[in-house]
C-alpha cells in the first residue's frame, strides 16, 4: 500500500475514539466501511478516465499526520482572512479545527443556523445520516472514502424556508501552519430552505509553509425556489495540496450562482457535481485559475439535467505560465426527458510558457431532443495585434501583457457581487500575474 | 410538434437496406477458430514469405495478452473470436480480371461497382475484395503507365516485397491496440497504393469491400504510400447481407505521405447496420492513421458512416512534418438500435502543421452517437493550428448524441479552438419548407443534408451523390 494511506490507515484506530460522533452505530459502520473500501482500493491512478491529467504519484509517497494537537493554539492574524464586505458570521478552521476564537457565531441573522459539525454530533445527528452514511462505490473516489472515514469537523449551515441571508458567510480554511505535514479532512452541509436566500464565501488560505493536505468534501441542497451565491476563493500555500468535492442538488426553480478563482497551492483537484433535479432550475458557474511555477490545477465539472427546462451557464478560464499544468473538464449530461434544457459551456486557456500544459475537456452527453446544448474550448496566447495596440500607445511589453491577462480573467470575475468584493478578489487575482515577463 | 415527430420517426423506421442480399457463389471456408496454426494457414493460403508469416505470429501472440477496450461508449455483446471463420474466398480464384466468375461481377454489377471494362467510363479504378480476398483490380496497366502501383495486398507482398516490408505496420504497430493487433495476425488482403515520386494520380482508386459468407470476418488492410510531391484521391465502400449474427470487421488503413504528398481518403461505410430490434449488423472495429512524414505533407479523411451495428473507428494524423495538413470530415449516422463510437486524433509534432475537424453526427431512433476526438500539440509543434467543430442532430427522444473531445496543449504558440452543438432539428426550419409546400420527407431531408454540407463538399462527386442518397435512405421515416 501507499506510504499515503499507510501513515493515515495506522493512524486511524488511535484517533478513532476521540473522533466527534464515535459511539453513533450508523456513523461508526460508515466511517470502517469507507476505511476498508479505501484501503482496499487505493488512491487513484492515471488509468482512471477521470484522473487521466493528474497524477497522484508524488502524493501517494508521503506520509502525513493525521491531525494536529495544537491547532487551537497557532496564532493567526485575522486581517490574513479579513474579506470586505464579510461582516457577518464566520467559521475559521485551521488544519480542519474550529477556532471558536477567530470565528463570530453570536447574533446570527434570524433564519440563519450555523454548527460545526463537531458539535452537531454530540447532540442529535439523525439529521445527518443522510449525509454522511453514504458509502462511495468507484474505486476513484477514494478521497470522499477518505473523508467519509475521517471527517470530524466542519460546517453544518441551515437556513430556513423564505430567509435572505444576503450578508455572506464567511468559512475559512486554513492549512500549512504547523510543525509537521498533516493531513485534514473536512465536511460541510448546506440545507437551504424553501424559497430562501444564502451567500456563502469559502475562503481557502495559507499561513506557514508546510506541505499540508486538505480535503474538503460539502453538500449543498438548494429546495425548491432557493437561491445559492457562493464565491469560492483558494489562495493556499505553494506546497499545500487540496482535494475538494462539491456537490450541489437544485430543485424546483432553485438557483445557484458560483464564482470560483483558483491562485494557490501545489495540487489541487476540485470535483464540482451539480444535479438540476427540479424543472426551471438553473446553474450559472464562472471560474477562473491562474498558474505558474510547478502547480497543478484540475477542476472537474459536471453539470447534469434531469428535469424539465432546466439551464446551465458555465463559464472558464485558464492562466498556465512557468511548468504549471492547468486541467479543465466540464461535462454536461442531459438525461432522458429532461425536455427544455439549455446548457452552455465556455473555456478558454492562455498558456504562456513552453513547459506549462492546458489539458480540456468538453463533454456533452444527451438522451433527450427537445435541448439546447453548445460548448466551446480554446487554447491560445494574447492576442498579436492587441499587444501591438497597447504597445503603441506606449505601454511597455510586459505592462501590456499583464493587463490583457487581466481582462482575459476579468470576465469570469465580473459577476461578483458586492463591488468592493469583486474589487478585492480582482486584485487577489492581479497580484498573482507575472509582472516581469520575457519579451 | 409533438405528434410531428413521432410521424418523422415514423418516416424514418421503415429504412431499407438494399445491399443485403447474398449471393450463392462456392465459397472456400476456413473452420472457425483461431490459434496459432490460423494465423500459418492463412499465411500458407497466401503463400506469403516467411517474414511476413512471423510478423503475423508475433502481433497474434501480442493480441493473446491484450484485452478488448472497454473505453469507449458502446454496448457490445462480448465476442467469441473461436466463432468467427478467419479466411472465406471465392473457391475459383480469378488469374486475371476476364477470369473473374461471372456470379462474383454480377454481385459488383448489383452494387453498382464498375468492375468490368465498361467500367473505363467510370473512370475510377477499382480493387474489389470479395470475403477475404481480393477478386480484381482494374485499370492496372493504365495505373501502371504512370508508374502508380495499385494493387490487392497478397499481390504487392510478393511484387514489392521490399515496400511491404518498409511501410507495413510502420504508422499502425500490430501492437497498436487490441483490434489492430489482432488484424495484423490474420488480415487476409486489402490494397496496397505507392504513387511514386511527382506523380499525380490519374484517376480515383477505389476499393470496394463486401462481406458474403456466413460467420466470418472481415479483415482488410490498406496501404497507401506516396512519395514526394504526389497525389492521390482514393475512395471505400463497403456492404453485407442482411443476416441475425453480428459479423466482424476489423481493417486497418494506413497513410504515408512525404514531402508536398497530398492523400484524400474517402469512404462511404454501409455495411449492413442490423435490423430496428438491433438483430445483426457488422461490428466494424476500424484502425486507421496517416503519418504526414515530409514538409506541407496533407492528409484528408472524409467518411460518411451511415452502416454497422457498432462503429469504433478514428481516423487520425499524425503531424510529423513542418507545416504539415490533417483534416477530418465526417458524418455518422445512427438509427435504430445502432452505435457509433468515432472521431479523430490530431498529433501535431511539426513546427506550423494545422488540422481541421468538421463532425457531424445525426443520432435517430434509439441511437447512440459519440464524438470522441483528441487533439495533442507537443512541446516541438510551435504555431500549430487547429479548429474543430461537432455538431449533433438529434431526432427523436430515445436516441443519444455526446461529444468527447481531448485537448491536450503543450506549446504556448498553438491555438486550438474546439465547438460543439446539439440540437434537434429546428421546428422554424421545418415549418418554413412545410409552408413552402415541401413534404415533411423532402423538408427533413433538405435539412440534413444541409446539416451535412460541410462534409459532403469534401467528397468525390460519385461519392457524394451516393452518400446523399444513402442518408436519405437511412434515415425514411425517422426525421419530424
Amino acid at each position: 500500500m501507499s506510504v499515503f494511506l499507510q501513515s493515515l490507515l495506522d493512524a486511524f484506530a488511535d484517533g478513532d475514539a476521540l473522533r466527534p460522533g464515535h459511539g453513533l452505530p450508523w456513523l461508526d459502520v460508515a466511517r470502517r466501511e469507507n476505511r476498508q473500501a479505501l484501503a482496499s482500493s487505493g488512491l487513484p491512478t492515471t488509468h482512471d478516465e477521470s484522473w487521466k491529467y493528474t497524477s497522484l504519484r508524488t502524493l501517494d509517497q508521503r506520509a502525513f499526520a493525521s491531525s494536529d494537537a495544537l491547532a487551537t493554539q497557532h496564532t493567526i492574524d485575522p486581517a490574513e482572512f479579513a474579506l470586505p464586505e464579510a461582516d457577518g458570521a464566520r467559521l475559521v478552521f485551521v488544519n480542519g479545527v474550529l477556532r471558536a476564537d477567530l470565528s463570530r457565531l453570536a447574533d446570527l441573522p434570524s433564519g440563519l443556523d450555523v454548527q460545526p459539525l463537531s458539535a452537531v454530533l454530540q447532540g442529535d445527528a439523525e439529521s445527518l445520516r443522510v449525509f454522511l452514511a453514504r458509502n462511495f462505490k468507484h474505486p476513484a473516489e477514494s478521497f470522499a472514502r477518505l473523508n467519509a472515514a475521517f471527517a470530524a469537523d466542519g460546517a453544518i449551515v441551515r437556513v430556513a424556508p423564505g430567509a435572505q441571508i444576503t450578508t455572506p458567510l464567511h468559512l475559512v480554511f486554513i492549512g500549512g501552519i504547523a510543525s509537521t505535514d498533516i493531513a485534514w479532512h473536512t465536511r460541510n452541509i448546506f440545507d437551504v430552505g424553501e424559497g430562501a436566500q444564502l451567500s456563502v464565501i469559502e475562503h481557502h488560505l495559507g499561513v506557514g509553509t508546510h506541505a499540508n493536505l486538505g480535503n474538503v468534501f460539502a453538500e449543498y441542497r438548494l429546495r425548491e425556489n432557493a437561491a445559492l451565491n457562493l464565491l469560492r476563493i483558494q489562495n493556499e500555500g505553494e506546497r499545500a495540496s487540496l482535494i475538494q468535492r462539491s456537490e450541489f442538488s437544485l430543485a424546483k426553480h432553485a438557483r445557484l450562482h458560483l464564482n470560483n478563482l483558483d491562485l494557490g497551492t501545489a495540487l489541487m483537484r476540485h470535483d464540482l457535481r451539480i444535479e438540476l433535479l427540479g424543472d426551471r432550475a438553473h446553474a450559472a458557474v464562472r471560474g477562473v485559475f491562474v498558474l505558474d511555477q510547478r502547480q497543478h490545477v484540475d477542476n472537474q465539472l459536471s453539470v447534469e439535467h434531469r428535469a424539465l427546462n432546466t439551464s446551465c451557464d458555465l463559464f472558464w478560464r485558464g492562466v498556465a505560465d512557468g511548468r504549471a499544468r492547468g486541467v479543465f473538464n466540464g461535462a454536461i449530461t442531459i438525461h432522458a426527458g429532461a425536455d427544455g434544457a439549455d446548457a452552455r459551456l465556455s473555456n478558454k486557456n492562455l498558456l504562456l510558457s513552453a513547459q506549462a500544459e492546458i489539458d480540456s475537456k468538453p463533454v456533452l452527453e444527451i438522451y433527450a431532443d427537445e435541448v439546447q446544448a453548445s460548448h466551446g474550448a480554446t487554447v491560445g496566447q494574447l492576442d498579436e495585434s492587441a499587444l501591438f495596440y497597447l504597445r503603441s500607445r506606449g505601454l511597455p511589453l510586459a505592462q501590456a501583457r499583464v493587463l490583457l491577462i487581466q481582462a482575459f480573467c476579468a470576465q469570469a470575475l465580473a459577476h461578483i457581487e458586492p463591488a468592493g468584493l469583486r474589487e478585492h478578489v480582482t486584485q487577489l487575482l492581479q497580484a498573482r500575474l507575472p509582472q516581469e515577463m520575457p519579451a | 410538434m409533438a405528434t410531428e415527430l413521432t410521424e418523422v420517426e415514423a418516416l424514418v423506421s421503415n429504412r431499407r437496406y438494399e445491399h443485403g442480399f447474398v449471393s450463392d457463389i462456392a465459397t472456400d471456408i476456413v473452420p472457425p477458430g483461431l490459434s496459432e496454426d490460423t494465423v500459418r494457414l492463412i499465411s500458407a493460403k497466401k503463400n506469403e514469405p516467411e517474414w511476413l508469416t512471423e510478423w503475423r505470429l508475433k502481433a497474434y501472440r501480442h493480441w493473446l495478452t491484450m484485452t478488448p477496450p472497454e473505453w469507449a461508449k458502446l454496448d457490445i455483446a462480448p465476442i467469441d473470436f473461436q466463432a468467427i471463420s478467419y479466411f472465406a474466398a471465392p473457391k475459383e480464384g480469378p488469374k486475371s480480371l476476364a477470369d473473374v466468375d461471372p456470379k462474383l461481377l454480377e454481385v459488383y454489377d448489383k452494387l453498382g461497382v464498375p468492375l468490368h471494362e465498361r467500367a473505363r467510363l467510370a473512370g475510377v479504378a477499382v480493387d474489389a475484395v470479395f470475403d477475404s480476398v481480393s477478386v480484381g483490380t482494374t485499370f492496372r496497366k493504365e495505373l501502371a503507365e504512370a508508374g502508380v502501383i495499385f494493387s490487392s495486398f497478397s499481390e504487392a507482398v510478393k511484387e514489392h516485397p521490399e515496400l511491404i516490408k518498409k511501410y507495413l505496420g510502420s504508422v499502425v504497430p500490430p501492437s497498436d491496440n487490441y483490434f489492430a493487433a489482432l488484424n495484423s495476425a490474420v488480415f487476409s488482403d486489402g490494397s496496397f497504393v505507392f504513387i511514386p515520386k511527382g506523380v499525380r494520380c490519374p484517376m480515383e482508386l477505389s476499393t470496394y469491400f463486401r462481406i458474403n459468407a456466413l460467420n466470418t470476418g472481415q479483415f482488410e488492410r490498406t496501404l497507401i504510400v506516396a512519395e514526394e510531391g504526389s497525389q492521390v484521391s482514393y475512395l471505400e465502400g463497403c456492404t453485407a447481407p442482411m443476416r441475425d449474427e453480428n459479423q466482424l470487421h476489423a481493417a486497418v488503413v494506413e497513410l504515408v505521405a512525404l514531402d508536398n504528398a497530398n492523400i484524400k481518403y474517402s469512404t462511404v461505410q454501409n455495411w449492413y447496420p442490423g435490423d430496428e430490434n438491433g438483430v445483426g449488423g457488422i461490428f466494424n472495429f476500424v484502425t486507421k492513421r496517416g503519418a504526414c512524414r515530409g514538409y506541407r505533407s496533407k492528409i484528408s479523411w472524409t467518411q460518411v458512416e451511415t452502416g454497422s451495428a457498432i462503429t469504433w473507428k478514428y481516423p487520425s494524423c499524425v503531424l510529423f512534418g513542418e507545416e504539415s495538413v490533417g483534416e477530418f470530415y465526417s458524418v455518422a449516422l445512427t438509427h435504430h438500435r445502432q452505435q457509433a463510437d468515432t472521431g479523430t486524433k490530431m498529433i501535431h509534432i511539426g513546427k506550423n502543421s494545422k488540422s481541421k475537424i468538421i463532425s457531424k453526427g445525426i443520432s435517430a431512433g434509439h441511437g447512440q452517437n459519440t464524438y470522441r476526438g483528441l487533439v495533442r500539440v507537443q512541446p516541438t509543434a510551435s504555431g500549430a493550428r487547429n479548429y474543430t467543430q461537432c455538431d449533433s442532430l438529434l431526432i427523436g427522444k430515445h436516441c443519444g448524441a455526446h461529444t468527447f473531445p481531448y485537448i491536450e496543449v503543450k506549446n504556448p504558440s498553438a491555438v486550438v479552438e474546439h465547438e460543439a452543438t446539439a440540437s434537434k432539428i429546428s421546428d422554424d426550419q421545418l415549418f418554413y419548407c412545410r409552408s413552402r409546400g415541401i413534404s415533411k420527407e423532402d423538408a427533413v431531408s433538405l435539412i440534413v443534408d444541409g446539416f451535412c454540407k460541410a462534409v459532403f463538399k469534401e467528397l468525390p462527386m460519385e461519392f457524394a451523390v451516393e452518400a446523399k442518397k444513402l442518408l436519405e435512405v437511412s434515415l425514411e421515416g425517422a426525421v419530424g
